[in-house]
C-alpha cells in the first residue's frame, strides 16, 4: 500500500515542519480538553455533593405514631427502625430513634431544680456542639453514664461541665453526668439528651420509641420516593418530611444545579468555539502547502482529506493528554472545594475526546476554501 | 506614518484580524458571563436560602424552659415570660435593617376547641390542643414613619393555606390539616375556642378561613391572630417568641471571633458586617430582656452550601479565563508568525526592531480593545439571559468587570504575542525575503 504510506509520510512531515505552530495547536485543543472533562466531571459530582451538602441541616424526615396528636402522645415499638432501608443510591440514611419525656430534674451542686423535657437518643452522640459535627464522634459505651445538657437547662440549672444531675418520674430516678453542652438554636436548647436505653427505664416503656428521625441524602426527587416507598413499608407510623426542610432544600438545590449547568455549558461552548478560532487562524496559513500539493497534481479532495485528518490526528493526541489532565484536576478541585476528591467518571474521557476531535476538525473545515485556490497566484505570492 | 500602517495591516488583511478578533471577543464574553454571574450569585442564593425559614430565634431572658413536645409546650400557662409586641417596631431601626427580611411573634396556648356551642360543664374541660398566636401579614409601622408588612406567611413559605389566611382584625382563624381532618373540619365552619388562664375558662368564636398544611407540629394546631392568643392567655401587648429571618454572610474566620476580643476597629467591622452574629446582637440591643439565638441548623448549613457554591463558580469562571486566554495567545501567536515576510521587508527599508514591535503590540492592543469590548457586550447578555432564567433577575452592571475585562483582554493577548514577537525582532531579513 504505497498510498498509505505516502500518506503517512506527508502527515508526519506536516506535523513536524514547524514545531511553534504544533505546540501552539496542542496547546489550545489540550487546554479545551482539560476544560471540558475538569467541568463536564465536577458538575455531576458538585451537585451530588451539594445534596450531601443539605445534611447538615440535620433531618429531614421524622417518623412518628399514626394519628399522634398533641394530647394522644403514642409510641412505636423500636423494631420498626429496623424496617428502615439504610441505604439511598450508595449514601448513608442516618437513622435517628428518639424517645421524649417530661421528668424532674435537679442539681445537688448547685441545688437548683426544674421540669424538663428528657430526649433518649439511639445513637447517642455527646460531645456535640450543633448537629455538623454530630457525624463525626462515634457513640461511646460510656453513653449510659452521661448526658448532653441544652444551653438553657444549663443555664436554669446552674449546672457545669462533670456535675452531677438527677432525673426522675415519680419514684423512678437515674443519676448522670454533664457531658457537654448543646447550643442549635432550636428545641434541643431546652432539651435534656440521654441515651435511649435509659429514657426506656426511666419511663418504664422498654423497647418503645416517640418518633424515628431520618437524615436522607440525594436529591429532592430521590427523597420524595424514598417516603413514599418507607410509608409503604411501614404502615404503623406516620411518614412526615419536613417541609421546612424538604421543599426549601428543593427550591436552592433547582438554582444550584441549573446555575451550575448553565455557567458550564456556556463555558464549554465557547471554550470550543475560542479553540475552533484559533484553530482556523492557525489553518489559514496553510495556503502554500494547499497550492503546492494541488501544483504538483494532488486531487481537491485527497488534499483536503489530508489536511482534516491531520485535525483529527492532533484532536485525538490533544483529547487523549487534555481529557485526562482534565479529569486528574477535577478530583484535585473536587478535594479542593469539597474535600473529598470528585470520583472520576469515565463516560466523561470519551466525551471529552470526542468533541476535542470535532472541535479540531471544525476548526479546519475552513481549509476547505483554500481549495479553490489556483497554485499560480500562491507560488507568485498573490494571494 | 504609524497610523498608516496600522490601519492599512487591518484593511489588508480583514479575514485574519475578524478570526483574531473574533477569537478574543469569544473569550471575553465567557469570561464576562461567568463573572457577572459569580460576583451575583452569592447575593441570589442567600436570599433563595430564605426559603428555609428564619435564621434567629428571640426568647425572653427569664423564660422558663418550654416543656415541648411534638410542637405541644405542656407548661402551665402562667409560666414563663413574655416580651412585649410595641419593641417590635424597633427591628426596622437597627443598622442591618434592610436585611431583615420578615419576622413573625409567636404565642402559644393550651386550649381547649369545640365544634358547637361549647361543652355541657366547662369547669371539667382540659386542653385537648394548641393555639398559636401570630401575625399573618400584619402592617407595622416603623419609627421612620414608613409602613412594613410581615408576618408568618412570609418567614415560612413552606405552610400552605388552603383556602385563606385570617384577618388579623376579624374573629378568624386558620386550623392545621390533621386537627381539621380529626375533628370533621372545614372553611368556613365557626368554633368555639376556650383558653385557661383563669379560674373559669375564657372563650372565643372563631371562622375558620384556611386549612393549614406545614407537614410539621402545626398541622394538628389552630393558628390565629396574636390577639386572640392574648385574649385567651390574659396578657396584653405581649408574645413568647420571636422568629426572625435575615440574609447573612456566612461566617468565615473573622465573624466566628468573640467580638468582646475584638480591637474598637475590628469590632466597628465585625458591627457592620451580615453576620449571623452581629445582626442577632443588634437585635438584642433594640429588644431588652430578650435572649437572641441563632438556629443554627438553618446557619450553618447555609453558610457551608453559599461557600462552596460560591467556589465552584469561581472556578468555573478562571477555567474560562484561562481557555479564553489560551485561544487568544494562540491566534495572536499565529497572526504575528504569519507575518514574517512583513516584517522581514520593514527590517530591510530600515525599521529597527523596536520600531516594528512597537508596531505590532500597537496592532494587538488595538485587536484587544475592540474585541475585549464586543466580548463585554456580548457576556453581558449572557449573563442576563443566565440570571433572568435562573433567579428572574439579571445581574447588576458592573464597572469592575468592565475593567477586568478590557484589562485581561490586552494582557493576554500581549502575552500571546510576546513570544513570536522576540523571535520576529531577531530576525535576518535576508533570509527571510529569499523565502528560506
Amino acid at each position: 500500500m504505497p498510498d498509505r504510506k505516502m500518506f503517512w509520510r506527508i502527515m508526519r512531515r506536516l506535523l513536524a515542519a514547524n514545531r511553534g505552530r504544533l505546540f501552539v495547536i496542542l496547546l489550545a485543543l489540550g487546554a479545551g480538553a482539560t476544560i471540558t472533562a475538569a467541568l463536564l466531571n465536577l458538575q455531576v459530582d458538585a451537585k451530588r455533593r451539594i445534596t450531601a451538602e443539605f445534611r447538615t441541616f440535620g433531618s429531614n424526615v421524622v417518623l412518628v405514631p399514626k394519628n399522634s396528636s398533641s394530647t394522644t402522645s403514642g409510641t412505636l415499638p423500636e423494631s420498626a427502625t429496623r424496617s428502615v432501608p439504610t441505604h439511598l443510591a450508595g449514601e448513608e440514611v442516618r437513622v435517628i430513634s428518639a424517645l421524649y419525656l417530661i421528668a424532674d430534674v435537679s442539681v445537688p451542686s448547685s441545688g437548683k431544680a426544674t421540669s424538663a423535657v428528657i430526649a433518649g437518643l439511639n445513637p447517642f452522640a455527646f460531645l456535640t456542639i450543633f448537629p455538623r459535627s454530630s457525624s463525626d464522634t462515634e457513640t461511646n459505651h460510656s453513653a449510659e453514664n452521661v448526658c448532653v445538657l441544652g444551653v438553657r437547662v444549663a443555664r436554669q440549672l446552674n449546672a457545669q461541665q462533670g456535675a452531677e444531675l438527677v432525673i426522675s418520674i415519680g419514684s423512678r430516678r437515674e443519676s448522670r453526668h454533664v457531658a457537654s453542652f448543646k447550643e442549635t438554636g432550636g428545641p434541643e436548647d431546652d432539651r435534656i439528651e440521654i441515651s435511649l436505653r435509659v429514657a426506656q427505664r426511666l419511663a418504664d416503656l422498654p423497647r418503645r420509641i416517640s418518633s424515628i428521625e431520618l437524615r436522607v441524602p440525594g436529591t429532592p426527587d430521590a427523597i420524595q420516593s424514598y417516603v413514599a416507598e418507607l410509608q409503604r413499608q411501614i404502615p404503623e407510623a406516620d411518614v412526615r418530611p419536613i417541609r421546612q426542610f424538604t421543599e426549601g432544600e428543593a427550591k436552592i438545590y433547582d438554582r444550584i444545579s441549573s446555575i451550575l449547568s448553565a455557567t458550564v455549558a456556556l463555558v464549554l461552548v465557547l471554550t470550543g468555539l475560542c479553540v475552533m478560532a484559533a484553530m482556523t487562524n492557525v489553518a489559514m496559513e496553510r495556503r502554500n502547502d494547499v497550492g503546492l500539493m494541488k501544483a504538483i497534481g494532488g486531487a481537491t479532495r485527497r488534499v483536503l482529506r489530508l489536511f482534516l485528518a491531520e485535525a483529527a490526528l492532533l484532536g485525538l493526541t490533544s483529547g487523549v493528554l487534555g481529557g485526562a489532565a482534565g479529569i486528574l484536576l477535577s478530583m484535585w478541585l473536587g478535594k479542593a472545594v469539597f474535600g473529598i476528591a470528585a470520583r472520576p467518571r469515565l463516560i466523561v474521557y470519551p466525551v471529552a475526546v470526542g468533541l476535542t476531535i470535532i472541535v479540531a476538525i471544525a476548526g479546519a473545515y475552513p481549509l476547505r476554501r483554500l481549495t479553490n485556490i489556483r497554485p499560480a497566484a500562491v507560488f507568485r505570492g498573490e494571494a | 506614518m504609524f497610523l498608516r500602517l496600522v490601519a492599512d495591516s487591518f484593511s489588508r488583511r480583514p479575514r485574519h484580524k475578524l478570526l483574531t478578533g473574533a477569537a478574543l471577543a469569544l473569550g471575553m464574553a465567557v469570561a464576562t458571563a461567568a463573572l457577572s454571574v459569580s460576583l451575583d450569585v452569592g447575593d441570589r442564593l442567600a436570599r433563595e436560602f430564605r426559603s428555609l425559614g428564619a435564621n434567629l430565634v428571640v426568647t425572653p431572658q427569664a423564660d422558663s424552659l418550654p416543656l415541648e413536645i411534638g410542637g405541644v409546650d405542656y407548661r402551665p400557662a402562667n409560666a414563663g415570660a413574655y416580651l412585649p409586641e410595641s419593641d417590635l417596631r424597633k427591628l426596622k431601626t437597627i443598622f442591618w435593617r434592610n436585611n431583615i427580611v420578615g419576622f413573625a411573634p409567636i404565642l402559644d396556648v393550651p386550649i381547649f376547641v369545640s365544634r358547637f356551642d361549647g361543652p355541657n360543664d366547662i369547669s371539667k374541660i382540659k386542653p385537648n390542643a394548641s393555639l398559636i398566636g401570630t401575625w399573618s401579614a400584619h402592617a407595622l409601622v416603623v419609627p421612620d414613619g414608613s409602613s412594613y408588612v410581615t408576618g408568618v406567611e412570609k418567614i415560612n413559605p413552606w405552610w400552605h393555606v388552603e383556602g385563606s389566611w385570617f384577618n388579623e382584625s376579624a374573629r378568624e382563624c386558620v386550623v392545621g390539616a390533621n386537627l381539621a381532618h380529626k375533628d370533621g373540619l372545614s372553611v368556613g365552619d365557626p368554633i368555639t375556642v376556650y383558653g385557661f388562664a383563669r379560674a373559669v375558662p375564657v372563650s372565643v368564636e372563631l371562622r375558620i378561613t384556611g386549612l393549614l398544611n406545614s407537614g410539621g407540629p402545626e398541622d394538628d394546631s389552630i393558628v390565629a391572630s396574636l390577639a386572640t392568643a392574648q385574649w385567651l392567655t390574659t396578657t396584653s401587648g405581649e408574645y413568647r417568641r420571636l422568629y426572625v429571618s435575615a440574609l447573612t454572610k456566612p461566617e468565615d474566620e473573622f465573624g466566628r471571633r468573640d467580638p468582646s476580643t475584638l480591637a474598637p476597629a475590628d469590632y466597628e467591622r465585625w458591627y457592620c458586617t451580615p453576620y449571623i452574629s452581629s445582626i442577632a446582637l443588634q437585635i438584642k440591643q433594640v429588644l431588652p430582656g430578650a435572649d437572641v439565638r441563632v438556629i443554627r441548623r438553618v446557619a450553618e448549613g447555609e453558610g457551608a452550601i453559599l461557600r462552596r457554591v460560591r467556589t465552584l463558580l469561581w472556578l468555573v469562571t478562571f477555567a474560562s479565563l484561562l481557555a479564553a486566554a489560551l485561544a487568544v495567545g494562540a491566534s495572536s501567536a499565529a497572526s504575528v508568525i504569519e507575518r514574517r515576510t512583513e516584517i522581514g521587508l520593514m527590517k530591510a527599508l530600515g525599521a529597527g526592531s523596536g520600531t516594528v514591535g512597537f508596531l505590532l503590540v500597537a496592532e494587538q492592543l488595538l485587536l484587544a480593545v475592540v474585541g475585549g469590548g464586543l466580548g463585554y457586550a456580548l457576556g453581558i447578555l449572557l449573563a442576563r439571559l443566565v440570571g433572568q432564567r435562573i433567579f428572574g433577575a439579571a445581574p447588576a452592571f458592573s464597572f469592575f468587570v468592565l475593567a477586568v475585562i478590557v484589562g485581561l483582554a490586552a494582557i493576554v493577548t500581549l502575552l500571546g504575542s510576546a513570544i513570536p514577537l522576540r523571535r520576529a525582532s531577531r530576525y535576518e531579513p535576508a533570509p527571510i525575503l529569499r523565502g528560506e
